[in-house]
């Protein structure tokens, strides 16, 4: 059993199935990206117990009985996270295919309580890469956040 | 909307009941092979019988690229063979089974035919470049190199077939949809009008996807074969490996300089390592010719000679990567400009003032024609800007504290949107150099847009919306844009050397204003063609840097960018643009390299090996000026703007490391300026022991 965007599902899948794989396959959730399958880019990136993991890294067997949040999910009621709408305000984005990796990271980033700063932001988001906007709409967007809390 | 993860990328279209590829590729850089006896969905060269992408014309040899490798392999990581299956990891699995019986070899040319392994040559000379070196107070000779590179969009390669009927739907993540379908409907011996190539939401190409690849000839023939969907997802390893590399040239400059400064005369000589083929439609002569075009491109030099060559290796193909051979010639100009003002006494500033083209039009050593542009007004506006003077007193206090902190700057010109005729005159014949755009009335009165254009992620809908609404006056939430559909959208050139702003946007406006005249009435449609010439955008950039004295990491600590890509349509577009090619070209100064062992192994498989720019590396403060120079050759006097930042970097950032380890007495030529590369040169130009 996986909860996944607050929805049960019981699927049997073959061990060596990703999580990543999982989402988009099986359950057609395609917000999550595959850009390099082997741990380093981030683009799969959801939130699996509120952690932001690598999708591609995970089976999906061993998220057995935990919840994952993706991208399609995040959204409550409809209306974009206050993180989707500094993205799109600050156009922290250009093709796109990073946005849903970036959002996870961004999500747990807020979520953990930590002070973000200017100096510390690049750091913490070194596990994602993007490969338009050199990074600093997106520092901008999840910091104005950061900052309205 | 692609905040909510709603945007379609090829892996995303809905693809149940279909079959999925995987290629076989050889794990050698050199060999003869024979497949065995192939059992089930396993094809090989035999069963497909696909024509080879064919490439010549002048200055090249004639070489023939296989779309699956005929008996011998060039490169690890080409193709012998593809497999289906009815999900990718079972498609792995059986490529894996697949017997291959490798014999490697060692031959005299990588291509019968081509003895020599020069895929290109060619040159240019303006000038008396032999009296003039003569002449010269001072003679500079250096070599610089670039690294081997490719162009990584987050976005892995994807191809989905499906037939139907007597067509052939082809959707792939490309910047040219038009070539592609031109392409796969002469390898498959099919009319252009049976194909179909669509373009989803693509993540990223910067070159990469300009591109036809052996991969997407393969995937529509099984297709069109077997009358079954077929789709081919890469994976990074395989993008690594055989997509297209970039760079990786080998730049020897002479350079006369009279006594006050003036340069006089260059005598240039430009090898690429091309890889194993001559990738379409740019062919080998990409590199090295844009190179040579492009050298000293902002000086006035009475006199200018260059060689160009393009050298097979049994490496991946090389191909287009953001800049292309601009981001070398910045390079090595601006280096060498450095080289003599420090040699000189002269400020960096001042020995490019003295150098710099004053009047436009005018046309270049390299026979290029300049159309707009005032090169002094920049390198005066970055000084202001970036409060020059103040920056180089901060210097010598940080200098005086033993901290090795450089200041680079680099001045550049770029041609963009590029023609038939340039195409033409290069040898390029793949590439029709149009650009072409339809507007028609909806029914209910608002507006579809269709280009030849294809986006790649860099946000063309939003700029068409915002010329919809100027030309006729429409809301620009009733504008639709539709780009990379071969069938409703007008034939063209596609995405790349930052055509956009120049065919595309006059072709565009140009259409709009032919429906302003008339009366907006539904089902009015008016379709527009222009052929561009070449216009030249420029820029000057500073950067900061700071080298730490014990890992020897270099970072971005500041960085000023004033460009000119002539009048600017949409700001936020032009900001995005230039931003992300500046963290790029950081990335290709100081991170990015390819590498292969002696044996032909690449080294570089993973993204742990082949480093991009992270947050961390992105430069710490960015500023972002316009001065804006319109263009006489454009409709609404722009020009284009998805390279200058990367060529910009390429000179600043390098200039900048350069001028940090100044004092240690070293002299860089060879990028990336790694922080191993940098530890070496400190160590080998060292007068004394290291602290």
């Amino acid at each position: 059993m996986i909860r996944v965007n607050g929805g049960d599902h019981e699927v049997t899948v073959e061990p060596r199935v990703t999580l990543a794989d999982f989402l988009r396959d099986h359950l057609r959730l395609t917000g999550t990206h595959l850009g390099c399958e082997h741990g380093v880019c981030g683009a799969c990136t959801v939130l699996l117990d509120g952690q932001a993991v690598r999708a591609c890294l995970v089976f999906a067997v061993q998220a057995d009985g935990q919840e994952v949040t993706t991208v399609e999910g995040m959204a409550l009621s409809g209306l974009p996270t206050p993180l989707q709408e500094a993205f799109r305000r600050h156009q922290a984005y250009q093709c796109g295919f990073c946005t849903p990796g970036f959002l996870a990271t961004g999500e747990a980033l807020l979520r953990s309580g930590r002070p973000l700063t200017r100096q510390n932001l690049p750091q913490l988001l070194a596990g994602n890469i993007c490969r338009c906007t050199g990074y600093s709409r997106i520092i901008r967007a999840i910091l104005e956040v950061a900052g309205s809390r | 909307m692609k905040v909510r993860g709603e945007a379609t990328y090829v892996a995303d279209i809905e693809f149940a009941g279909g079959l999925e590829a995987a290629f076989v590729r050889s794990p050698h850089a050199s060999a003869t092979f024979t497949l065995g006896d192939l059992r089930g969905r396993v094809f090989g060269a035999a069963q497909l019988n696909l024509l080879p992408i064919s490439i010549g014309g002048p200055g090249l040899a004639a070489t023939e690229w296989p779309p699956l490798a005929v008996d011998r392999v060039r490169y690890v990581g080409e193709a012998v063979a593809v497999v289906l299956a009815e999900d990718r990891y079972r498609a792995e699995d059986l490529a894996e089974s697949v017997a291959v019986d490798y014999v490697p070899v060692e031959t005299a040319s990588i291509h019968e035919g081509c003895p020599d392994d020069v895929l290109f040559r060619g040159g240019h000379s303006s000038g008396e470049v032999d009296a003039e070196l003569a002449r010269a107070a001072h003679v500079y000779e250096r070599t610089f190199r670039t690294a081997r590179q490719t162009a990584l969009p987050l976005e892995n390669r994807g191809v989905l077939a499906r037939r139907s009927g007597e067509r052939l739907e082809v959707w792939t993540s490309t910047q040219v949809p038009h070539l592609a379908r031109d392409l796969i409907a002469r390898t498959l011996d099919l009319a252009p009008s049976q194909v179909r190539v669509i373009t989803p939401d693509v993540g990223g190409g910067f070159g990469l996807k300009a591109h036809v690849f052996p991969e997407e000839l393969v995937i529509a023939a099984l297709a069109w074969r077997l009358g079954e969907p077929v789709r081919w997802l890469e994976d990074r390893r395989e993008n690594l490996l055989a997509s297209a590399h970039a760079h990786d040239e080998v730049i020897r400059l002479k350079v006369g300089v009279a006594a006050d400064g003036q340069v006089r005369a260059v005598d240039a000589h430009l090898t690429a390592d091309v890889g194993a083929y001559s990738i379409f439609p740019f062919s080998a002569s990409l590199e090295p010719m844009t190179t040579g075009q492009t050298l000293f491109g902002p000086y006035a030099v009475p006199a200018y000679r260059f060689s160009a060559l393009g050298i097979a290796s049994h490496k991946c193909p090389a191909g287009a990567y953001r800049g292309v051979g601009m981001n070398a010639a910045a390079y090595a100009t601006e280096r060498m400009i450095d080289i003599i003002a420090g040699d000189l006494g002269l400020d960096v500033f001042e020995l490019r003032r003295r150098n710099v083209v004053t009047e436009f039009p005018s046309r270049t050593m390299a026979g290029r024609e300049l159309d707009s542009g005032d090169y002094r007004r920049l390198l005066t506006e970055l000084a202001e800007r970036a409060g020059y003077g103040r920056l180089r007193e901060e210097q010598a206090r940080a200098r005086a504290e033993g901290r090795l902190v450089g200041i680079g700057v680099g001045l550049f010109n770029e041609h963009s949107g590029t023609g038939s005729t340039e195409y033409r005159a290069r040898g390029v014949t793949a590439i029709p150099g149009n650009d072409s755009a339809r507007v028609r009335v909806a029914a209910d009165g608002s507006i579809d847009i269709f280009t030849s254009s294809a986006d790649a992620g860099q946000g063309h809908a939003r700029t068409y919306r915002l010329l919809a609404a100027r030309e006729l006056g429409v809301d620009p939430a009733r504008v639709r844009v539709t780009e990379g559909d071969t069938d409703s959208c007008p034939p063209g050139s596609g995405t790349f050397v930052s055509r956009g702003p120049v065919g595309g946007f006059s072709s565009l406006v140009i259409a709009l204003r032919q429906v302003a005249e008339r009366d907006i009435a539904p089902g009015l449609e008016v379709t527009h063609s222009v052929d561009p010439h070449q216009v030249f955008p420029s820029g000057a950039h500073l950067a900061v840097v700071e080298v730490d004295r014990v890992g020897f990491v270099p970072r971005i600590l500041r960085y000023i960018a004033v460009e000119d890509c002539g009048v600017v349509v949409d700001h936020d577009g032009v900001a995005g643009q230039v931003e992300g090619g500046i963290c790029m070209g950081a990335g290709g100064v100081l991170l990015e390299q390819i590498a292969y062992g002696p044996d032909g192994q690449p080294l570089t498989t993973t993204l742990l090996d082949y480093l991009v720019p992270l947050a961390s590396d992105a430069p710490a403060e960015l500023e972002l000026h316009h001065i804006e120079s319109p263009s006489p050759r454009t409709v609404l006097g722009s020009k284009g703007v998805g390279e200058g930042g990367t060529i910009g970097a390429f000179a600043a950032v390098a200039n900048a490391v350069a001028d940090a380890l100044a004092p240690l007495g070293v002299t860089l030529t060879d990028l990336p300026y790694a922080p191993s590369a940098l530890y070496q040169a400190v160590v080998d130009g060292a007068s004394g022991p290291l602290e």
